[in-house]
């Protein structure tokens, strides 16, 4: 399920390279645009309005991403049946899963949909330079690897094509590499290869990608090329050319001409970052040493014409290392990163893994294990998982005997006939444990495996959909709104204070505007406000005892709408009203797995958004009128 | 525990750290359950255990964290530290080693929870008063330049217990109520929740209330 899905992501970091070199022409756009797109929702309508959106908008994804991750299950899947600690995906890896609430440095910078708001953050703090720089540079450097390969490429063929034809021309002792051959039916093509940066450099254009091609060394050919001829020289050449290879002649001249762009583009892309970052007169110039920057600027001039496509990245290690040390935690405290979190959290596709690998979602969710009676199956994940963890850290200093006892500790405690919180395993799983446990030499890392998957498995499939639509997932969800409308709004009106206090929540209590002064007296009322707040919410929008009702139950009518214009259906609907795509066989595992959580997912949007109206009809009835177009 | 549904308006996240072997899981136990284990085995990695309490009239559930203290589990027990609202750091008074590492225990809590995270200092196994290594006073003069409530308690006899796990409440609750903690910060450890149970009879108090200061 989310394994595979985890394991895809995690291949992402692996080769930055490759997938950068799909998005290369966007990705120095992209992340403007998406800033741009999140700068006008947020600025015009507030965070909440980011998560009702997100909600509501994806409630259709939420439908299509579960039966697209039932989907992915491999044909040779185990048993079917969920919920008796029932096995499922036969990939889990516990390394490999990581929660997407949880970041590093290094992995905001490698995803998209937290980059937008480490950007916002970093403008924010006037540093947004350093991160726009780096992105630039790792778009370049992937890039222009792609680029050369891909002209390497083409000299090959090249080569082998135009062996043939060059061999009779010419005294030249190059002549034997297409990079002499002129283009004939468009001479003037020439002319455009010839401005660049390099010109201090006596080699034409065609240097470069001779240098290249020579390093690639892909072809003996290649080797005998000397510093190149210029461009003058070959049309003359032109008439003997044309006898009988002239086909071949323009499909080569056409990829050299693709070859040329390619190395051109690359100048080009070199010399934009530097005139944006790197050089004196930038506007923005990063902070770099002056050593730093003349290392750079060799790079891209190299005497062979050629520009290095690592050129930059001893300075994108600097910021890197800025970016970590002076900027990130701030970043995770922010309201820029809760918003994040609430946008994942919002997506409709909220992985186990995303609960289990952050603390502050697990708070929550130990919560709704122990209400469901389920706490055990938890604490052995817990438990399990940080012994793997901490075995396979060992690395050379592995205590068997160690290992052996803490391994004994959890099988007394859960697998042994005697056990004292029995999980339920079955046999053959206690068997295999026995035998781990008394293998020659004690136990290894991968000890607990099995039951480790079916624990995951079991949360997954059986508590996760009901925690998702649970009241304290949605409090979870509402906290992280609160913290980032109130820092928003604190930003956005009082500049000057640095304080975190919340001025928009001081409308409930009696000293109102008063309250701007001191932070200690703001906290008091808005906890005040908080108080009536929570308890607004949770009185008047929340009933407490819709969880106790079957809403279906009894009633003659096919619906009603209520305060707020919702119809609210009586009668369940339709199969085929359900938005999600799928085969039979997907949407009655759907239903099997998840019963009616599409609906009470929801439903639980709609409680946010009631409790959002709420808030800002209060909010308006007290506020000033500036402060309620915040809105 | 069966706890009925909405019985409590706040659950407290605590974590509870310290060397390996001073009593812990003892302690987390003693509070939970009412009994001492004579001869627990140490913790793999992390546990957790709760309980319901009343502070000011309010019913509080502990989410209480007990953390291995072998040093072993050092890594992975500190991404539990996180969102803790309180903390016991827990040393043995008739182990001094167990009282020197606690600077170090402290630095991890300090740096790895909110600037307001109640800590309360605990000198277990007070019932061994023949082997004590540590005295009173110089562990409480320690608690006090740091900021930190201290006891010293036993998890045998139950001395002390409740009252360790009360007294880091309390301040929590005070500090809610002074406005240094917020509330609805989803790091802060504290889950607020709705306090009413079906018959709606906590909600009928409060709603007269809230209906004069809401217009």
């Amino acid at each position: 399920m989310s394994f595979f899905r985890r394991k895809a992501k995690g291949k992402e970091p692996e080769q930055p390279v490759d997938a950068k070199v799909n998005r290369a022409p966007t990705s120095p756009q992209s992340p403007s645009l998406s800033l741009r797109n999140h700068h006008a929702i947020l600025e015009a309508a507030g965070p909440s309005h980011v998560a009702i959106n997100a909600i509501s908008a994806n409630m259709d994804s939420f439908a299509r991403g579960r039966t697209a991750i039932l989907k992915k299950q491999p044909i040779h899947m185990e048993a079917a049946h969920f919920g008796d600690l029932g096995r499922s995906s036969v990939n889990y890896l516990a390394s490999e899963t990581r929660s997407r609430l949880s970041k590093t440095v290094d992995q905001i910078l490698r995803d998209n949909v937290a980059m937008p708001y480490y950007i916002q953050f970093q403008e924010a703090r006037g540093a947004d330079h350093l991160v726009c720089f780096w992105l630039e540079a790792e778009s370049f450097r992937s890039t222009s690897w792609s680029r050369v390969r891909a002209h390497s490429l083409n000299s090959v063929k090249h080569s082998s094509l135009a062996e043939p034809a060059s061999t009779p021309v010419s005294p030249d002792p190059s002549s034997n590499s297409d990079m002499d051959l002129p283009s004939i039916p468009r001479p003037s093509s020439s002319r455009p290869l010839t401005p660049s940066p390099q010109d201090a450099n006596s080699n034409s254009s065609e240097g470069p990608m001779a240098q290249l091609v020579h390093r690639d060394s892909f072809s003996s050919v290649v080797d005998q090329r000397p510093g190149t001829p210029s461009r003058a020289d070959t049309p003359t050449r032109q008439p003997s050319h044309r006898t009988g290879t002239s086909f071949k002649l323009q499909s080569t001249n056409a990829l050299k001409e693709l070859s040329d762009k390619l190395m051109k583009s690359i100048e080009r892309d070199a010399v934009n970052i530097f005139t944006k970052y790197i050089s004196p007169e930038a506007a923005r110039p990063i902070p770099i040493t002056e050593q730093l920057r003349n290392d750079i600027v060799a790079k891209i001039c190299g005497e062979d014409g050629l520009v290095d496509p690592n050129c930059f990245v001893i300075a994108q290690s600097v910021v890197f290392a800025i970016m970590e040390q002076q900027h990130f935690s701030e970043f995770l405290r922010s309201h820029h990163f809760c918003k994040y979190q609430i946008e994942v959290l919002t997506s409709g596709s909220v992985f186990l893994a995303d609960i289990l690998f952050c603390e502050s979602a697990l708070f929550y969710f130990s919560e709704y294990m122990e209400k469901e009676d389920a706490v055990n199956v938890l604490q052995f994940w817990l438990a399990a998982d940080n012994f793997q963890d901490q075995l396979s850290a060992k690395a050379g200093q592995y205590d068997g005997l160690e290992a052996q006892n803490d391994a004994m500790i959890l099988y007394d405690k859960y697998f042994s006939l005697q056990a004292t919180n029995p999980l339920g395993f079955d046999d053959s799983v206690r068997m295999e444990i026995e035998s781990n446990i008394c293998r020659e030499g004690g136990p290894l890392p991968d000890c607990f495996t099995t039951p480790l998957r079916q624990a995951w498995t079991t949360m997954e499939k059986v508590y996760m959909p009901g925690f998702l639509s649970s009241n304290l997932y949605y409090k979870y969800l509402s906290d992280l709104i609160n913290s980032v409308r109130a820092d928003e709004f604190v930003l956005a009106s009082t500049p000057g204070q640095g304080v975190a206090s919340d001025l928009d929540r001081s409308t409930n209590a009696t000293e109102g505007s008063q309250a701007q002064q001191g932070a200690k007296k703001v906290a008091a009322i808005k906890i005040l406000k908080n108080f009536d707040e929570a308890i607004t919410v949770d009185i008047a929008s929340l009933d407490p005892e819709s969880l106790y009702q079957r809403p279906y139950a009894g009633r003659m009518t096919f619906g009603k709408v209520n305060e707020l214009g919702q119809f609210i259906r009586e009668a369940e609907p339709e199969p085929d009203v359900k938005k999600s795509k799928g085969s039979m066989l997907s949407l009655a595992m759907k239903k099997l797995v998840q019963g009616n959580s599409d609906e009470a997912q929801e439903e639980m949007a709609w409680k946010i958004a009631k409790m959002i109206v709420n808030d800002v009809v209060h909010q308006a009835h007290h506020d000033s009128p500036g402060e309620s177009t915040k809105l | 525990m069966t706890t009925a549904p909405y019985n409590y308006s706040y659950i407290f996240k605590y974590i509870i750290i310290g060397d390996m072997g001073v009593g812990k899981s003892c302690l987390l136990h003693q509070f939970t359950e009412k009994k001492f284990m004579a001869d627990c085995p140490h913790t793999i990695g992390v546990e957790f255990g709760t309980r319901i309490i009343e502070v000011s009239g309010q019913k509080i559930k502990l989410q209480i964290w007990d953390t291995a203290g072998q040093e072993r589990f050092r890594a992975v027990t500190r991404s539990y530290y996180r969102g803790a609202a309180g903390a016991l750091m827990v040393y043995d008074i008739t182990r001094r080693s167990t009282y020197n590492h606690l600077s170090s225990w402290l630095t991890d809590a300090r740096n790895l929870t909110n600037p307001n995270t109640v800590i309360i200092l605990i000198g277990n196994k007070a019932d061994l008063e023949a082997q004590r290594d540590v005295t009173y006073e110089e562990a409480k003069q320690f608690a006090e330049e740091n900021g930190l409530l201290f006891l010293e308690a036993s998890a045998k006899t139950g001395e002390n217990v409740e009252d360790a796990f009360l007294e880091a409440a309390k301040k929590i609750y005070q500090n809610i109520q002074d406005g240094s903690l917020d509330l609805n910060a989803a790091e802060s450890g504290v889950q607020h929740k709705p306090s009413a149970p079906q018959g709606g009879r906590l909600t009928s108090e409060l709603q007269p209330q809230k209906e004069g200061c809401s217009c």
